[in-house]
């Protein structure tokens, strides 16, 4: 992903973040997509950024990774 | 932990007595029974209900059944939470049995994630003990265990297995006594008062002075309207779970002076 930094409301669940990734990344919309926070955990699909942010943000921001493939799972 | 081992095995073997009854939308060959069965609050519906699915099934066509799904009183129950959790929120000033309908039909994609199978379950439930770690112990407990050790602990909750679970759940449980305890206490706050889901933010053990952190320390912190004037708390849901639990046995045991409690429930 070209632009790795954006901002998304608190509000917004990894879900939707998923569906954005997948739609920006032209991917099959069949096809399984995982987010990791701190390449460790992923976060329930309906989860909220916001949470996550508050819990595992630093330095202002929150960084997750994205797979089609389970990573650290 | 030695002490506290009579409250674990008591909050692992808490039970909610339900009643299981068919959508009565569902096409059927012949009229349901409903189905009566204890479930613990420790676990997730789709671990426990496999008998009341077989039950159901008996009367239906295949063709008339499709991903089975769980309501009370018209709201769809989300598998992920502890059956603990659901029940406090949705039920808890319900008469006992607990009233469940069972649906097959028109799943709510809008409310409720889709679990096909129990390694749904395993995925979201690593999932949790790897988040609570992150918080007690910037995960490095959780990534030095062995992946058979992770089995244990799964296998130890689908089997309902009390001393399979904590015999791997104590090493999550572990923290350096003069780093004066986790990193951060993991625990998330149901309220039935509140738009969000729950409250899960950042909670040290310890103050900034040394003393340790109470459970009224936290509710005050975090949802000081849940209590009253003089400390009274007022229908409130505490969920600890798993390696959530943390919270309700470390800091019960170290109120003082202990909070009124008014109706609350701690879980885990």
């Amino acid at each position: 992903m070209k632009t790795k930094k954006w901002t998304v409301d608190k509000g917004r669940t990894v879900q939707s973040l998923a569906q954005f990734i997948t739609r920006f990344l032209k991917l099959d919309a069949s096809e399984q997509l995982f987010i990791y926070v701190n390449q460790s955990f992923a976060p329930s699909p309906d989860q909220e950024v916001g949470v996550l942010f508050d819990c595992f943000g630093s330095d202002g921001k929150l960084v997750l990774h994205y797979c089609k493939s389970q990573a650290w799972g | 932990m030695a002490d506290d081992k009579d409250v674990l095995r008591d909050v692992w073997f808490g039970r909610i007595p339900t009643c299981f009854t068919l959508n009565p939308d569902e096409v059927t060959e012949r009229e349901a029974e409903p189905y009566y069965l204890l479930l613990p609050r420790v676990s997730y519906l789709p671990l426990v209900t496999d008998k009341v699915k077989k039950h159901f099934l008996k009367v239906m066509r295949t063709e008339d059944v499709e991903e089975m799904w769980f309501e009370h009183e018209g709201t769809p129950l989300k598998w992920h939470y502890p059956i603990g959790v659901l029940f406090d929120f949705h039920a808890s000033n319900t008469v006992l049995p607990w009233s469940i309908t069972v649906h097959f039909k028109n799943f709510p994609d809008v409310d409720l994630l889709h679990c096909p199978t129990n390694s749904m379950v395993e995925a979201h439930f690593m999932s949790s003990i790897k988040e609570a770690d992150a918080l007690k112990h910037k995960s490095q407990v959780v990534n030095d265990m062995q992946k058979k050790d992770h089995k244990q602990l799964w296998m130890g909750l689908q089997n309902d297995k009390f001393d399979q679970f904590w015999a791997m759940n104590r090493k999550l449980m572990e923290y350096p006594t003069e780093e004066g305890g986790f990193r951060y206490i993991p625990f998330r706050i149901y309220q039935t008062t509140n738009d969000r889901p729950f409250i899960q933010r950042l909670f040290r053990p310890v103050s900034t002075e040394g003393n340790p952190h109470t459970l009224f320390d936290l509710l005050k912190e975090m949802c000081p309207d849940a209590l009253t004037k003089d400390g009274c708390l007022q229908h409130l849901l505490c969920l600890p779970w798993t390696s959530f639990m943390s919270l309700t046995l470390n800091l019960c045991f170290s109120s003082s002076p202990p909070p009124k409690v008014e109706s609350a429930s701690l879980l885990g």
